[in-house]
């Protein structure tokens, strides 16, 4: 009975990434935005789970949030899906490359993952005539990567209670 | 020797990481990766096919997002209602002055309509278009930082086309951008590549509407000789043939030199909308 219960447990924790990323991309806030500065949480969730723990989040469920971000926001469809798994494919590299886990090297290691990420964004966007703001595209990157260590606790603390 | 080692490990991690399929993934990231490229190719394609899977997609996807939306918008209402008890006394006391407004305005109005009928019979006005309204409903108000758009709960089934206005009450708020079976999205005035054609009154000066993502749009390509004053009222000059003119959208508001529009609907409030949809061969 207690082995049942800390299966469904599991599976629940074991759950938790995917339905925030389906979550946020349904609900429209796969990106925050406030007054001055918005925070991507698509990519930080991207890229913490395919970093850590590859088999939570499949890359056909990232396509698939990619899809339905760019249906939600109203982009040319592939434009999300191509950028997310683009830091999919970013931090599965460093996961191959990489062994001790800190904050410090994950954070690091984000930044080309974001850098590479909103190129492609932007020259997606570009070749599908697409015009966006590209001052608020970098400020909307810089503060993704400043806001990076809350998630990383926050995920951090998930990802504790699914190996308990 | 060393190099060519590090070059080897180089190229086993980017194969191990983009085409090796762990146990649980089904796919690898290099096909899902030109998956998408292959998705934003179709987006220059213009088949019927493509159009009907895509409609088909982007409608199911907002059917999706409106009932992931339904748990925050049920508590978002009981929050407001309870707002509305606590100022239940000081709104009462609004209303009731505004009831008054009301009534001494009414009068006026009253007269003006007959001033406006007669003058119109007097030009001896033909009208060159029926209007037919639709009603629709607002699904999901998404203000996404990249797009301020709203999606509505009519589509192709009820003959909406790209590019027909949608209008608050009687204010112009955005236009149809795209058009699915069952829905259609609408670019707000406030967008950053909403650029309309208007008509500023008294002073007649013609402009372009245009929206930087924030909520007040600015005038550009006013004729500096006209004299333009805060609290102009603003319409749509229907110059580019494709809106009737004559809409209200605003009115001026200057900042810092700066010709802005403070619209008349509040684009936050809207919940339901109305379409023209004109009939130009009458």
């Amino acid at each position: 009975m207690a082995g049942t219960f800390k299966n469904i447990r599991i599976k629940v924790f074991q759950s938790l990434p995917l339905i925030i990323l389906f979550y946020i991309s349904f609900k429209g806030s796969a990106v925050v935005d406030f007054n001055l500065f918005s925070i991507n949480i698509s990519y930080i969730l991207v890229y913490y789970w395919v970093l850590r723990k590859p088999d939570i989040l499949g890359y056909g469920y990232i396509f698939l949030a990619g899809i339905i971000i760019d249906v939600v926001f109203g982009f040319p469809l592939g434009v999300n899906a191509l950028s997310l798994l683009i830091v999919a494919s970013v931090a599965a590299y460093i996961r191959v490359v990489t062994v001790r886990i800190t904050l410090l090297n994950d954070w690091i290691s984000f930044i080309p993952a974001l850098l590479i990420a909103n190129f492609i964004f932007f020259i997606s966007l570009y070749f599908t005539d697409f015009p966006i703001d590209y001052l608020y595209l970098f400020k909307n990157s810089a503060f993704t990567f400043i806001f990076y260590p809350f998630l990383w606790i926050f995920f951090s603390l998930i990802s504790k209670l699914i190996e308990l | 020797m060393e190099y060519g080692t590090s070059r080897d490990d180089v190229g086993i991690a980017i194969r191990s990481a983009f085409l090796r399929k762990s146990s649980k993934q089904k796919f690898s990231l290099f096909a899902l990766i030109f998956l998408s490229i292959f998705f934003l190719f179709l987006e220059a394609i213009d088949w019927k096919i493509v159009n009907q899977i895509r409609s088909l997609t982007k409608d199911t996807i907002y059917r999706g997002s409106l009932m992931v939306s339904y748990p925050t918008k049920g508590f978002s209402e009981i929050i407001s209602l309870g707002n509305e008890h606590i100022n239940l006394y000081e709104k009462y006391n609004q209303l009731k002055e505004d009831n008054k407004k009301l009534k001494s305005d009414i009068s006026r109005n009253k007269f003006l309509e007959l001033e406006n009928s007669q003058l119109r019979k007097l030009i001896d006005e033909k009208s060159t278009s029926s209007i037919n309204d639709k009603f629709a409903r607002v699904m999901l108000d998404i203000q996404s930082p990249y797009l301020n758009s709203f999606i509505i709960n009519v589509g192709g089934n009820q003959s909406i086309k790209n590019g027909m206005a949608v209008l608050h009450g009687k204010n112009f708020i955005g236009r149809i951008v795209d058009v699915n079976y069952f829905s259609s999205r609408v670019l707000l005035v406030s967008d950053l590549n909403s650029k309309i054609a208007v008509l500023v009154e008294p002073s007649g000066s013609h402009a372009i509407l245009s929206g930087h993502g924030e909520q007040l749009p600015t005038l550009e390509y006013l004729s500096k000789s006209l004299d333009i004053k805060e609290g102009d009222k603003i319409y749509t000059s229907g110059k580019e043939g494709i809106f009737s003119p004559g809409i209200p959208i605003g009115e001026v508001k200057i900042e810092n030199k700066i010709v802005k529009t403070s619209l008349f609907s509040d684009l936050k409030q809207v919940s339901f909308v109305k379409i023209r949809v004109e009939d130009k061969t009458k």
